[in-house]
Order: structure tokens, then C-alpha cells, then sequence
């Protein structure tokens, strides 16, 4: 059967009087007879189900209007005014809008704050007799995630979640409609779809999508097309006809729910009825499902996981088991070590990451939350919450915008108890660990009959097929004999048995033994080829990558092994790369080493120049000094940039570093001395300190005083040091006088130093009115001006 | 008054190369980029602030508590067709800059260099994703937004920014303004986006994709785009 749900209320309110900027809600309790004759007018045109006019009826939103105290009675007068209008067959659904404010981390709303929000609005519509819960509009899916934990708390009625997506079909906040419909349909959504931001063209594929990948029932309510701007006034521009038109299409797609939303009315309403209620479901075309599977979602991407998929990895190193520094770092609280480990995995192809915070004596629930709130920002991989603590798994999953995996189930009561309720309240997937208050089982087959028993109690909460990841269990071969065995068989049955994806803590069958990276890429090809889906283990071990990739090739993962290629296959690039440079001898290899910026490199050549004879006056003028000269010329001509300019002149500071400590009564003459500022009110010193860079590794000796600093400070340093050149950098046209000031000062003052001035807003033209005696358009320029001016200096 | 803190999940190697002024270069060891990357990916705490205001484009008016005349330039040409505007600030926070002056004092330029550039592109993005947000919300009720304008591109006199700064609630996100005018946080951003009707044959395709650097005045400039 094909529901017809209701249209526009905001714009029939608009039509009946309501004042711009008036609490639509209020309306409920003061104007209640215009509510209903609303409602019946859509019911008239054929609306089965009507929703109540609380879409803004949330604690937060009326506190624009202080209203926030009237939360249940604006509910309650609602659903009598909806009820009033009712036929004997008409549903009313408890219109759910959002709260208007983005959820931490992306916003500054707490999720315990939305949940309670929600749970005191949806209370008050399940109280007053609604029939079901339409949580509507929501463009955060952790905000949908809070809504949908209220409703299904305060309520016992259908909860419908409709989500907005934008023309990408995603939502503003990076939701794409199957990883919505993963998470909401996990997390026990009964009805599943979309409103609102688009016309029904527009949302026509995001309905496909949705019915590809639910058995839930699709709801959509479509605006009246794409919105113009008419005399200020916002216009939806489509007509009744075609929205039946499109309605037509919409329930072919998939949808058996049909409304409208802004810009549609009861002719609308109308029109849909007419296309659609009266289809028979036996004459509409039947959406294929996807196959079965277990996926997994960040807020932004699902990754599926069995059979017919390719290799998962799981990265497995953000466990601070054994490691010092990331457990310190999360003891902290500082989750740099953390970050970088997710981010290093990803890079080496993880694409699920494993999230253990079990550092001891800290807050595990605590650190668990902050870790997942972190990551959720920083990636969009999704993520395994590997815990023993209870607390720490509920606070990791309440915070977590996604389907996360727990890690792990077991078979003893206490986890079957406490950890199977968390997994079905947040539409976790589980990851079945076959240990048992007996132990670990020895064989494949004891392990099969443990595993069978952790999926009867899950399907027993209210688990379902998708929702496992069977870990086939390693133990060690150097203290088992059958450990590699036995965990290969398990797969096997696994496979024969049950079919749900497969995982293994690879690196367990190493342990103790040398090289394990040779046992744990064996151990890895061979169980991929038993049946493993998903990997548990250290992305970064090259072995492993190569086992990986040649092994999706072989499994049929890697069409024409056009992945293994791109990776292994010698590239034009590698092999002119490969053509050796032969310099003639360690001078210019140095010389090279400089221009090519090769900072670690340079210092054994150095040290072989100094063994082999060659004196320090010698390679810094022969290599270093050459080579500088050879990257400022090539930077001049738009041959080389200032990144590779830097890199050179790190290589040369590691040179010079390097002959001093070979050489230790070795001096270097300084070139001349030169004062560097940044000029006052300006904080920009970026350039400045390139520059400083540039000059110091050529052979000044330079005092730099930082930056936002004083005509008097630059004048006091410039006659102290008895400075040869002074150099002013400013980056606004705000601080640009100063440049005038400064040089006005140091004339005053009696100072003879060159003066150069360089900045993002400065030209030759201000220089020359400032009376600079020059202008640096960029770093090397300042070297060449300094270098020519203490030649010039010299004669 | 929204306030959204962006997402840094991936940053554009194109852009940190531009920014970095790396473009036209075609050999560059790529483990420092993605150090910098990662590092930029890792510090920043990206936030957005702004606030709606209704737009006389008659006066060249923002419309806010105290109104605020914009000057006879391009801002005011670029806002010729606005019905409201968005004043958005938007910041990555101090810890990345602090972090370059750490690299510079250790002698690591190049790192400083290419961590400052993907500073740059990281609020740049965040911009943009908050920008995204105003777009949807916009469109929804019929506008169109144009391009984000910045207090001192296309000669709009800098001095404007502590009013920007203020129309933004730029406080709110930690963002506050000096003398000169520069934000603080340095990676931070202002701007104005206009909201105007989708009516046809006003010039709004350039408006609404126009590149921020035809408008600017640093012609020498390294990031700049051909």
C-alpha cells in the first residue's frame, strides 16, 4: 500500500495570517481551529497520514521565543488540533524538526543535550496520541543519531527518520544516503527517507539509493521543485500535476510514503494522490537489494566487508599495548600520537582503524569519547572501538557518527550481557571473539560451536545478519604447534557455516619468534585465501603490503592486477630517476648534494672532503657558495621555487655545521652584519624569517628581532651592533608606514647601515618614497642586494 | 549566531603546493608535503562563526544593529544584487603558526615554509565548508550566494576588518583583531558573502564563481593563479 503524507504547513500558516516572525507552534494552542482546517484540508485531498505542527516545537528553538516552558503543552495542543481533523483511518505523525544547532564536535551542542531535547518533545507527542514519530529536516546524521535514541526511548511508535541532502546528494555535513540509511536502520529506524532541500528530480536518486540498500520502508517528501526569489518572497515554482508526475516515479524507485514539503499544498497533496495511492505494489518494478553484507560507516563512507568485497585492512596501531610514547600521549591528553598513527595507517592503505585507549589508571570512558570525537573529524575511515570497559565502549559508540565494529565479543556472560544491549542500542556491528568461561577453545570446531552461541544470544537482543565479524582466533606458533592450523580451518568453517565476513589479529602467530614480518605475511596470504576478509594488523610493514596486493590480484580482487601495477610496476619516472648523476668528484658532489637540497646526504660528503684532504676555504667556496649561486640564479629565472631554495640552504647550514665540528678552529668570515625586523603593529614574519634563513646561510651574520617591533628597538640594535645593512619587512598596507618611520629614525639617529625593505604590499615605488635604499621583491633578491652592497662596501 | 567547527580530513596537494608557490614544480620530495599535511591536518582547530543581515544595496548597507556603509568599490559593485549578506569569520587557531616559528628556530625552514602554506589551505577549506553551510541553507529559501569577499582584496580598504570581525562574532571563535588590522589567530579569515535571487540575466556566474585572485592587487604574488 502507498501512504500519502501531508504538505507545507509554514506556508498554509503564512496564507491564514500568520505574522512574519511569529512562533508558528503557538498557533496550536492559540489559534487551534486553524491548525485543524489546515490538517482536514489535507486530508481532503487525500493525506492519510498528517504530521503536527511542532517541526520548531523544541526546547531550543522556542527559546527564541520564549517559549522554551511551554514544550509540552505546544506538543499536546498539536496533536488535539491534528486529532480533530482525523477520519477514522488518518495516522497522525509527531512532526520532529531539528534543534538548529550543530552537534560536537561540529558544533557546540552536547549529544546528551540534543538527546534530552528530543526526549522531552517526543514524550510529550507520544503522550498526546500520536500514532508515529516523523523526526524530519535533519542535516547532521549525529543529530538524527540523538533524535532516534530519544524517540525510541520515550516511544514505543514507528519512528520515521527523514534526513536533508544537498544537490551532491550528501548532506551539508558529508552524509551520503546509503551510509545514512546503514546507520539509521541499524539503530532501529522503522521507516527510512529523505525531505525537504530539494525537488522530487533531485531526490529521485537519492530514493534509489536508499531502497538499494534497505528493506526498511522509504518515505519522501519532496519541495515543490527549486526555489526562486520573487519580490523577496521564496517561490517553489512546481505544480500540482507534476508533482504527481514525479510521485509516479518516486514509488516506482522505491518510496511507499509520499508528501510534500516546503512550497507544496493540498493541491499537491492532491495530485500525488491521484498518481500514486492507488497503484498496486504487485504492478511496481522490484528494487534490488544489494547482497547481503556487513558495512561499516564513518559519518561520510561505508566500507563493506565479506566475500564478495575486497580485503578490508584494519589498522591495528592506535593500541597503546606496549608502547610508551602513545600511551603517554593519550595518558596527556594530547591525541597527537594518536592522530598521527590514524592518519600514517590510512596513508598505508588501512581502511577501518582499530581505537584501543587502554592505558591503565586513566579514564578509559573519557579518553575513549575524546578519541572518537578526534578521529570523526580528522578521518573518514570508519572505526573499530576496541575496549574491555563497558563505559568506555557506550561512550566511544555515543559519540562515534557512524556504524562502528565493536571489538570484541565473547562468549562469557558479563560481555554477552553488557556489551550485546550497546551494540543493538547504537546499531554497532560486533566483531565475535570465540573464547568462552571455559577458555579458548583448541579446535576449529569447538570454536564454531562457541561462535554459534555469541550469534544466537545477539539475534536473541535483536541483532541481525549484517551485524557480525567473526574473528577466527590466533594464537601463538612458537608456543602451539597447530595455532596457524587451526585458526585456518576456523575460517573454513566459518565460511561453510555461518558466511559472515571474517577477521584475525594477524600478528598473533608471530609472537616470540624472529622476523616476524615473513611469518605474519605468510600466515596472511594464506588465511585470505581461507576465507579472511578484513586483517587485523600493522599497515606500514612493506612485506605485508606486497603480500596484500599480490594477493587481491590472485584472489580476482585486482581486475587485470591493474592495482598491483600501479604499485610495482617500474615507472618512466623511477627509471630516469634511476640514470645515475656521475659528478667527477666529492667537490661536486656536494655541489649537487646542495642544489638538490639533500640535507642528510651532504654532511657524510662533507665529512669524506675534509678526510680526503679537501679544506674547509675550499668546499665552502668550490661547493657551497657555488651552489647557492647556482639555486638563486635558477630561482631568478623560474627554474626552481622557494621550497627547494630553503631546502638548499638547509643543506648548506648543514655543511657549514658539519665542517665546524670536523674543523673546530675553523671561522668562517662573516659577510657583514645584518639587522632584521618586522615593523611595528605588523605580526607577519614568515617572510621575514625566510629571509633571515637565506642571509645566515650565505654567510651574514644576522641579528633578527622578530617581529611587531619599534622604529626605537631597530634603531638601539642597528647602532649596538653596528649593523651593515638593516632590513624592514611589512605585509599590510596598515604597517607599510612604519617602513617610512623606521628609516626616517635610522637617518635621524646618525645610522650609516644599507636599509632594504621587502613585504607582500611593498614595490619599488614605496621604497624609493620611503628612501629605502632598496627593495627585495623576495628572499634571494636580498641575498644578491646584501652581497653587492658589501662588495661595493669592500672596493 | 551558527557557529560550525570544519572538518580537515584531507587537504588538497595542489593548493599547498600553490601556496607554497611549488606549482610550476615538478619534482619536490613529497614525504615533506605530506609531513606537512599531516601536521596541519593534526593542529588545527578549525571554527567558523557568522551571522545574516539584511542588505540595502541601494546605500551599500549592511543592515546590522549599527549599519555599516561599504565604500564605492568593488565590494559594493560585488553586492550590487544582494538582498542580505553573510559575515562569516572563520580560524584554524594559533597552535599551527606556533609550530611554524618553532620550525624556523630549529633551522627547518622548509618545513615552516610548506606547514605555513597548508596552514593557508586548511582555512581556506574550513572556509569553504562553512561557506557550503550558508549555500544550502541560502538556497533553500531561493537565494543564490555569490564568492566570499575579504576586508583588503580588490582595494576594500583592510581598516574595515574590526567591524567585519564584530558583524562575524569573530570573538566568539577566539578570533580577535590588532591595531593594524590583522586577525589573530594569522590564519584566520573574514569575509562578506552576498545573498541575492536567482534572477536571470544578471552577471552572476562570474560573481558566483569568481577567482579571488583576479581581484587582487599582488600581481608577484607566488600563489597566485594564472
Amino acid at each position: 500500500m502507498i501512504y500519502i503524507f501531508d504538505g507545507a504547513m509554514g506556508t498554509m500558516l503564512q496564507n491564514a495570517g500568520l505574522p512574519p516572525g511569529y512562533c508558528p507552534e503557538l498557533w496550536n494552542q492559540e489559534q487551534p481551529a486553524v491548525i485543524t482546517a489546515i490538517h482536514k484540508s489535507y486530508i481532503d485531498s487525500g493525506s492519510d497520514i498528517i504530521e503536527t505542527n511542532t517541526f520548531g516545537a523544541n526546547r531550543i528553538k522556542l527559546t527564541h521565543y520564549g517559549l522554551e516552558e511551554k514544550v509540552a503543552l505546544l506538543n499536546t495542543a498539536a496533536v488535539q488540533a491534528a486529532r480533530a481533523a482525523c477520519g477514522p483511518a488518518t495516522k497522525i505523525a509527531g512532526s520532529v524538526g531539528p534543534t538548529g544547532k550543530l552537534i560536537v564536535p561540529l558544533g557546540d551542542l552536547s549529544f546528551d543535550d540534543a538527546y534530552n531535547v528530543f526526549f522531552e518533545q517526543i514524550s510529550a507527542l507520544d503522550q498526546a496520541g500520536v500514532d508515529m514519530i516523523l523526526i524530519e529536516t535533519i542535516i547532521d546524521i549525529q543529530e538524527m543519531r540523538a533524535a532516534l535514541l530519544a524517540a525510541k526511548a520515550a516511544s514505543k511508535k514507528p519512528v520515521i527518520c527523514q534526513m536533508s541532502f544537498g544537490a551532491d546528494e550528501r548532506t551539508v555535513t558529508g552524509t551520503d544516503p546509503v551510509t545514512a540509511t546503514i546507520i539509521l536502520e541499524a539503530m532501529g529506524a522503522d521507516i527510512i527517507g529523505v525531505n525537504c532541500s530539494l525537488g522530487p528530480a533531485q531526490l529521485l536518486p537519492i530514493v534509489e539509493k536508499i531502497a538499494q540498500t534497505t528493506n526498511c520502508p522509504i518515505s519522501v517528501q519532496a519541495n515543490a521543485g527549486m526555489p526562486s526569489l520573487i519580490n523577496k518572497q521564496t517561490v517553489f515554482p512546481m505544480q500540482p500535476e507534476e508533482m504527481g508526475h514525479w510521485a509516479k516515479k518516486l514509488v516506482a524507485a522505491g518510496a511507499r510514503y509520499v508528501g510534500g514539503c516546503c512550497g507544496t499544498t493540498p493541491h499537491h497533496i492532491k495530485s500525488i494522490y491521484q498518481a500514486v495511492k492507488h497503484l498496486s505494489l504487485s504492478d511496481l518494478p522490484t528494487v534490488q537489494l544489494a547482497k547481503k553484507f556487513t558495512a561499516l560507516t564513518s559519518r561520510s563512507k561505508t566500507i563493506y566487508l565479506g566475500a564478495d568485497h575486497p580485503t578490508v585492512i584494519i589498522g591495528e596501531r592506535i593500541n597503546p599495548t606496549g608502547r610508551k610514547q602513545l600511551a603517554a600521549d593519550i595518558a596527556s591528553g594530547q591525541f597527537i600520537s594518536v592522530k598521527k598513527e590514524a592518519l600514517s595507517q590510512i596513508r598505508a592503505g588501512a581502511q577501518l582503524l582499530d581505537v584501543n585507549m587502554g592505558v591503565p589508571g586513566i579514564d578509559q570512558a573519557k579518553a575513549m569519547q575524546y578519541a572518537i570525537q578526534e578521529l570523526s573529524m580528522l578521518v573518514d575511515v570508519p572505526l573499530v572501538i576496541d575496549t574491555t570497559d563497558v563505559n568506555a565502549l557506550e561512550a566511544g559508540l555515543k559519540a562515534y557518527p557512524g556504524r562502528a565494529l565493536i571489538n570484541s565479543v565473547s562468549a562469557e556472560p558479563e560481555r554477552l550481557e553488557s556489551f550485546l544491549p550497546l551494540a543493538k542500542k547504537y546499531g554497532a556491528a560486533i566483531l565475535c571473539l570465540p573464547i568462552s568461561p571455559a577458555g579458548v577453545p583448541k579446535t576449529a570446531q569447538d570454536r564454531l560451536v562457541v561462535i554459534q552461541e555469541i550469534i544466537h544470544k545477539a539475534f536473541e537482543i535483536g541483532l541481525k545478519p549484517g551485524d557480525f565479524v567473526l574473528d577466527a582466533l590466533i594464537l601463538t606458533a612458537a608456543a602451539d604447534a597447530r595455532a596457524g592450523l587451526e585458526a585456518l580451518a576456523t575460517l573454513k568453517l566459518y565460511r561453510q557455516h555461518l558466511g559472515y565476513p571474517t577477521t584475525m589479529g594477524l600478528s598473533n602467530i608471530s609472537f616470540g619468534l624472529p622476523r616476524r614480518d615473513i611469518i605474519n605475511a605468510t600466515f596472511c596470504a594464506m588465511a585470505l585465501d581461507a576465507g579472511l576478509d578484513a586483517p587485523i594488523l600493522n599497515p606500514y610493514d612493506p612485506l605485508m603490503q606486497q603480500t596484500l596486493a599480490a594477493s587481491a590480484l590472485l584472489l580476482g580482487n585486482d581486475p587485470s592486477g591493474r592495482s598491483y601495477s600501479v604499485n610495482y610496476a617500474p615507472t618512466s619516472q623511477s627509471e630516469e630517476r634511476a640514470v645515475p648523476l656521475t659528478p667527477k668528484n666529492i667537490i661536486e658532489q656536494i655541489h649537487l648534494a646542495i642544489v638538490s637540497g639533500e640535507k642528510e646526504a651532504v654532511v657524510p660528503l662533507v665529512e669524506q672532503a675534509l678526510r680526503e684532504g679537501h679544506g674547509s676555504i675550499e668546499i665552502s667556496e668550490q661547493a657551497l657558495t657555488t651552489a647557492m649561486n647556482k639555486v638563486g640564479i635558477a630561482f631568478g629565472n623560474g627554474q626552481c621555487f622557494l621550497p627547494q631554495v630553503l631546502l638548499a640552504a638547509e643543506s648548506m647550514r648543514a655543511a657549514f655545521l658539519t665542517i665546524k665540528k670536523e674543523l673546530p678552529a675553523h671561522a668562517t668570515t662573516s659577510l657583514g652584519t645584518i639587522i632584521l625586523a618586522t615593523v611595528k603593529g605588523d605580526i607577519h614574519d614568515l617572510g621575514k624569517n625566510i629571509v633571515a634563513a637565506l642571509l645566515e646561510n650565505n654567510g651574514f651574520t644576522v641579528i633578527d628581532l622578530g617581529k611587531d617591533i619599534s622604529p626605537e628597538k631597530i634603531v638601539e640594535k642597528a647602532l649596538e651592533h653596528k649593523a651593515d645593512i638593516v632590513g624592514l619587512c611589512a605585509l599590510m598596507t596598515t604597517t607599510m608606514p612604519q617602513i617610512d618611520h623606521t628609516i626616517a629614525a635610522l637617518k635621524a639617529a646618525g645610522c650609516s647601515a644599507q636599509t632594504i625593505v621587502g613585504g607582500a604590499v611593498l614595490t619599488q615605488e614605496y621604497a624609493n618614497q620611503a628612501n629605502a635604499d632598496s627593495y627585495a621583491a623576495n628572499g634571494v633578491d636580498a641575498v644578491t642586494i646584501a652581497k653587492n652592497f658589501m662588495a661595493d662596501k669592500a672596493q | 549566531m551558527p557557529i560550525y567547527n570544519p572538518t580537515i580530513q584531507t587537504l588538497e596537494m595542489s593548493e599547498l603546493k600553490r601556496y607554497s608557490g611549488l606549482t610550476k614544480c615538478t619534482e619536490f620530495p613529497q614525504h615533506l608535503l605530506d609531513h606537512a599535511c599531516t601536521e596541519a591536518q593534526i593542529i588545527s582547530k578549525p571554527k567558523a562563526s557568522w551571522q545574516i543581515y539584511d542588505y540595502d544595496a541601494s546605500s551599500a548597507t549592511i543592515m546590522s544593529p549599527e549599519p555599516l556603509s561599504l565604500p564605492p568599490t568593488v565590494i559594493s559593485k560585488h553586492l550590487a544584487n544582494s538582498i542580505k549578506v553573510a559575515v562569516i569569520a572563520v580560524t584554524i587557531g594559533p597552535n599551527l603558526e606556533e609550530l611554524v616559528s618553532d620550525y624556523f628556530s630549529k633551522n627547518e625552514y622548509t618545513l615552516g615554509l610548506l606547514l605555513d602554506a597548508a596552514g593557508t589551505t586548511a582555512v581556506e577549506l574550513a572556509a569553504d565548508q562553512a561557506c557550503e553551510l550558508i549555500k544550502q541553507e541560502a538556497n533553500k529559501q531561493g537565494y543564490t550566494t555569490l564568492f566570499r569577499f575579504s576586508p583588503g582584496y580588490g582595494q576594500w580598504d583592510i581598516r574595515v576588518q574590526p567591524q567585519i570581525l564584530s558583524l562575524a562574532h569573530g570573538d566568539e571563535i577566539n578570533i580577535t583583531v590588532t591595531s593594524t588590522c590583522m586577525l589573530l589567530p594569522r590564519k584566520s579569515i573574514t569575509a562578506v558573502i552576498g545573498l541575492t535571487a536567482t534572477v536571470p540575466n544578471l552577471p552572476l556566474k562570474e560573481m558566483i564563481e569568481g577567482s579571488k585572485c583576479d581581484q587582487c592587487q599582488q600581481i608577484n604574488c607566488l600563489s597566485r593563479k594564472d
